[in-house]
């Protein structure tokens, strides 16, 4: 018994849980992808063709590269090699999706509340998607500022931002924004606005707010130089700064958004007030406005064939995102969901089948166009010389459902192995069982509550946008 | 001087003697007699002195007087007019000090049923009243730094008791809720006036970063860091705008008044140190952004994973107030239960072990009690940081002499150095073992009384089982009671039915030679009240007196009916006869008026208690304090909603596999009725 206890112990005192695969530091500086089939996404396909990944870049793309002594050569012959999938709407690894109490909250940022810790990283990794754009919820006018992010899953959060992503913020039109499908609580007013006319009056309002935020500081910028003394500066208002940034084009809008005839409000209101919408998100009604969202110059980030969970997601047709790229529209297929995430290779392969878009057309719906969208088309979205070597090795065509990722690198480095997550299992069964021996984790003696019943894990992700637009769930 | 006192005193006792007067008289009679007249000089001789100054001291003397340390070494002899306490077998620490609590600050008072009756989704949806809220501030309660512990400190009360029975002479005390929670003091926690506790205020501004309640802004997590960090940039434009006023107020339009803004200029100029509640690794990376971006001179609460961002700590040079809250699994084993995540299995494992890791990294930390409710898991758990790396003596520092750096006091506490605060624990057996006891608590001078130790040991047979209690009333009128008894260690439990109505008993303790004591909730006179029971149990008597809050007391004596019943666990009761089993699965509705809240009630039974959960859609929790008897049943849980916890009592009567009764919260009542559909696991 004292035997037992003094081993317990020792093996608690001496075990250290094993580094997490997907944390290696080592990486080799230089890794080789021998005779794959590369869809470059920017030039068409290559087979039998090598890719040679140096210092985080893709050094050169072609046959019998040759790499240094110390290179990691990949045989990747009978596999395909595709640019990361960058996932232009997700609400991966935060602590809060809506700053709800508010129609303009433009001062909420996603960057305080990023968990990179949230296991649905790793799980989208092995979907082959290294990218991600992880905004506010829909539940206000002018919503948060989002964050764009590499999937660096094991490294602080400081690795996980893209570097020289352009900031944005989210909008969000109709529905959610004025409320409908969420009563106020007992004992609490009506959030104002109620109507679609009253979002459209909030967003203006908020703007003009932010033209009189940026005259005061001109003025007193000006009576500064003129070298004026005594001058009290004007309040930072970190509300309005973010929305001066969208004046000064500084700044991406993402405005989630359904029917046909907001969209429309929106692209004027924003051509009054002298900005562009970046990219419309959902937009189930984006084909009947198609012409219209070319000619502003915005870009549509949709679903494949996700509708009709509410009143104004009834005219949605599949044809949707091939209709908007005919239309000369800039199209990408988003998630906005854990679960898509994973499989938004299958979710760009029905637009093959829904509006006939060729091969490298609906590639491009979740490489090459989201980042475009999100400004970071100089450094990824397709298999360039120069690039980020941000990219999956499949086991097949990734547009057939029985390809699997066989391999993730972002900057270079591998982030997910599926070789190694099958050693991993194993390993992580073993700490398991060690852990539970350990004095802490076990039940009491007697007594103690019932444990918690059985109950499926965030159920309502079934229902993304209405989630993440409901704000009252959050938290 | 002293004669000068003395004068005075002769004075007012003269005056008070002759006229009789005010009873202001009397109170200042009664201050002027202490400082004069009681016993202000000790000497613990022959003790083990654990000064933290210097060497431990093997053998030696220390001499208080006046509140203060007057000397200490050991070669000091004890003066003549001081009471001399042997410490022979005994070890003298500097008083313990608990790094972070909310001791002595008032709980937020219940609130009666809201607006419209809407029932529980509308308590959990109104504004959180909070327990203060600053006059005049033009920001929601929450968000308003400038209230201050020192205001709204109480001495006395339970928990303060248990604190110093446990050894801890003094504590960070800082109000409970809010993002900008109100600044802290540092307390004794002994004396009789709050005046008297507070050894220093303010010590610094804590932040919480829970959301507010209600639909009130910032209602999220993304919100907060909003808010924090414009109400921080203001305050520096409004220090900024004051100084440029008043230097030449001509021509400029006055800066508005604004004592929120104006309690955060200490704050922004690095002068006062903010506390900030972060646990996790991610928690703890996003306070030390925030003390980045602004400059503030931080310190980190609670701490669990500090471990993971040591090196940052220590390059910030950010402390860390430890909760020695140490998780570990509360939950029963059952084989149909999911797995327990492997992220919760490893926590519960490296939480002990952080200390020794903050320790060998160089980040300098000091422990707190995070909320515990048994107190006696302070030193158990600081016991527990050793036997997972941590020297003693580092252990020993966290609770006296670092707590005292990182908050700025260590001249004038934390150690056992001449002219410092009289606070000292003493104990016999070394603090961190877990067989030692405290045997004296020195707090600002004064010996503190304390309570028995709650030892955790077996179920003793001392007072278990079932009695039948007569009590008779000062006016001769008797009452029969049931009182059903567990002891456990020192601890007692049960309830008590009959005459005098059905209670759980709360507060119970019993000592080795049978004193106990304990209060229930009882019917009296038409009057729901409050009674206090003492008494001693010899073999299977038991008779003492009950104190009753308002009346006279009453006497009680009574005999043991029944053994003590079987052991938990190893042999469960039976339901009591004549009560219905409430074992299995209940679908409940709860009735919020305009609308039905479905809930699942899994119960288990054992004898007249028992525990279970509760889940609906405000989520799953494990229900506590289960009494079942001839007239009902009750419980409490905890409801989480909107990241806030409300202990919710719900009771009710049970009719084969119908059940129906009311939900009591702080904010209202609701009724709820439930089925328990056949065939289900019983």
């Amino acid at each position: 018994m004292k035997r037992q206890a003094m081993l317990l112990i020792a093996s608690m005192l001496f075990f250290v849980p094993a580094a997490p695969a997907q944390t290696q530091s080592s990486a080799p500086t230089e890794t080789l992808i021998r005779n794959a089939t590369v869809l470059t996404v920017s030039r068409g396909t290559l087979r039998n063709s090598d890719v040679l990944i140096r210092n985080g870049k893709i050094a050169a793309i072609g046959q019998n590269l040759r790499a240094g002594a110390n290179a990691r050569v990949i045989d990747a012959t009978g596999k395909y090699v595709m640019p990361g999938i960058i996932d232009c709407h997700s609400h991966s690894m935060i602590d809060a999706v809506n700053e709800g109490t508010l129609s303009v909250t433009s001062m909420a940022r996603i960057r305080d509340v990023l968990n990179p810790t949230d296991v649905d990283l790793y799980r989208e990794l092995a979907g082959g998607v290294t990218t991600l754009n992880i905004l506010h919820g829909s539940a206000n006018a002018i919503g948060g500022q989002n964050t764009v992010v590499k999937i660096k899953y094991g490294r602080p959060v400081e690795e996980f931002i893209f570097p020289g992503a352009p900031p944005g913020i989210k909008f969000a039109l109709g529905e959610n924004p004025k409320r409908s499908n969420f009563p106020p609580l007992p004992g609490q007013p009506r959030r104002y606005p109620a109507t679609r006319m009253g979002v459209e009056e909030t967003i203006r309002d908020a703007f003009t707010r932010a033209r009189n935020y940026k005259a005061a500081w001109d003025e007193y910028r000006a009576r500064l130089a003129r070298g004026e003394k005594n001058l009290i500066p004007p309040r930072r208002d970190l509300q309005l700064e973010p929305l001066v940034e969208i004046l000064e084009g500084k700044r991406l809008v993402h405005a989630h958004c359904y029917r046909a005839d907001e969209i429309l409000m929106l692209i004027r209101l924003a051509e009054e007030f002298g900005f562009k919408v970046r990219t419309f998100q959902h937009v189930l009604e984006g084909y009947k406005v198609a012409s219209e969202i070319a000619r502003h110059g915005a870009g549509a980030s949709a679903f494949a064939d996700f509708w009709a969970y509410k009143i104004e997601a009834y005219d949605a047709i599949p044809y949707n995102a091939a209709i908007m790229v005919r239309h000369g529209v800039n199209v990408s297929i988003n998630s906005d969901s854990d679960e898509r995430a994973r499989r938004l290779n299958i979710e760009a392969a029905k637009m093959m089948k829904y509006g006939g878009l060729t091969e490298e057309e609906a590639l491009k719906l979740i490489t090459l166009n989201p980042a475009w969208q999100l400004g970071i088309d100089d450094r990824v979205g397709s298999i360039d010389v120069g690039k980020d070597a941000d990219l999956a090795i499949w086991s097949g065509h990734p547009f057939s459902v029985y390809s699997r990722v066989e391999m993730t690198f972002v900057d270079g480095e591998v982030f997910f192995d599926r070789q190694q997550d099958l050693v991993r299992r194993a390993e992580l069964e073993r700490e398991r069982a060690q852990l539970e021996q350990a004095e802490p984790n076990r039940p009491p003696a007697q007594g103690g509550a019932p444990p918690p019943a059985p109950r499926p894990r965030r159920t309502a992700y079934e229902h993304a946008d209405d989630i993440w637009d409901g704000g009252d769930h959050d938290q | 001087m002293k004669n000068a006192r003395l004068r005075i005193f002769v004075t007012i006792v003269s005056l008070c003697a002759v006229s009789l007067v005010a009873p202001r008289c009397g109170l200042l009679y009664a201050q002027q007699q202490t400082s004069v007249e009681a016993i202000n000089t000790y000497a613990i001789t022959n003790a083990r002195l654990v000064t933290l100054a210097g060497p431990t001291i093997e053998r030696g003397t220390v001499v208080i007087r006046n509140g203060l340390i007057q000397a200490v070494g050991p070669d000091v002899s004890p003066p003549a007019d001081a009471r001399i306490i042997d410490g022979t077998g005994m070890t003298v620490y500097p008083g313990l000090i608990d790094a972070n609590t909310s001791l002595g600050i008032p709980a937020p008072t219940p609130q009666p049923t809201p607006r419209g009756g809407q029932g529980l989704l509308a308590f959990l949806t109104q504004p959180s009243t909070p327990a203060f809220s600053s006059p005049n501030s033009p920001y929601p309660p929450g968000l308003q730094p400038e209230i201050m512990a020192a205001d709204l400190v109480r001495p006395g009360g339970e928990q303060i008791e248990a604190a110093r029975s446990a050894g801890i002479t003094a504590a960070l005390s800082a109000p409970r809720e809010g993002i900008f929670i109100g600044q802290s003091a540092l307390i004794n926690l002994a004396d009789d006036t709050p005046q008297q506790m507070i050894i220093r205020s303010p010590i610094a501004l804590h932040i919480g970063f829970t959301p507010l309640r209600g639909g009130t802004y910032p209602g999220s997590l993304m919100g907060v860091f909003a808010a924090i960090r414009q109400m921080l940039l203001d305050a520096q434009r409004y220090d900024q705008a004051w100084q440029t006023y008043e230097r030449n107020p001509r021509g400029l339009r006055r800066p508005e008044l604004d004592k929120s803004l104006a309690a955060l200029v200490p704050v922004i100029k690095g002068q006062l140190p903010v506390v900030m509640y972060a646990d996790t690794e991610r928690e703890i990376r996003r306070a030390l952004d925030l003390a980045q971006e602004f400059n503030l001179k931080a310190i980190i609460a609670g701490g669990t994973e500090a471990w993971k961002v040591a090196d940052r700590l220590r390059q910030q040079r950010v402390p860390v107030l430890v909760s020695l809250n140490f998780p570990r699994r509360t939950t029963a084993p059952n084989p149909e239960a999911d797995p327990e995540p492997l992220r919760v299995l490893r926590a519960r494992v490296e939480a002990p072990r952080n200390p020794a890791r903050l320790a060998a990294a160089g980040v300098q930390f000091a422990f707190q009690s995070g909320g515990m409710t048994n107190m006696s898991d302070f030193l158990n758990n600081a016991a527990r940081a050793v036997e997972n790396g941590l020297s003693r003596d580092e252990a020993v520092r966290a609770m006296t002499i670092r707590a005292a750096e990182i908050l700025g006091v260590a001249d004038r506490l934390g150690s056992i150095e001449v002219g410092k605060i009289a606070n000292l624990t003493i104990t016999r057996g070394d603090l961190l073992d877990r067989n030692r006891r405290i045997a004296h608590v020195f707090i600002d001078g004064r010996p503190v009384e304390l309570r028995p130790e709650a030892a955790v040991g077996p179920p003793s047979a001392g007072a278990s089982g079932a009695w039948t209690l007569r009590l008779v009333s000062t006016e001769g009128r008797e009452y029969d009671l049931t009182l059903n008894l567990q002891q456990q260690g020192e601890r007692l439990t049960g309830t008590l039915q009959g005459a005098l109505g059905t209670a759980d008993i709360a507060n119970g303790s019993i000592s080795a030679a049978g004193e106990f004591r304990f209060t229930a909730r009882i019917e009296y006179e038409g009057q729901t009240t409050e009674a206090t029971f003492t008494g001693t149990v010899t073999g299977n008597e038991m008779r003492g007196t009950v104190q009753i809050v308002g009346r006279s007391p009453a006497s009680f004596t009574g005999t043991r009916t029944g053994g003590p019943p079987s052991r938990a666990g190893t042999q469960p009761a039976p339901p009591p006869s004549g009560s219905t089993d409430l074992s299995g699965t209940w679908n409940l509705t709860f009735d919020l008026g305009d609308q039905a809240l479905p809930a699942t009630l899994t119960l288990r039974q054992q004898g007249e208690r028992f525990t279970g959960t509760l889940q609906s859609a405000l989520g799953s929790s494990e229900i506590s304090d289960g009494a079942v008897g001839t007239d009902g049943f009750r419980f409490t849980t905890n409801v989480t909603f909107g990241g806030e916890s409300f202990t919710i009592t719900v009771s009710g009567k049970v009719q084969g596999n119908q059940m129906s009764g009311t939900v009591s919260s702080p904010r209202g009542t609701v009724s709820f009725t439930g089925t328990r559909p056949q065939g289900g696991e019983r």
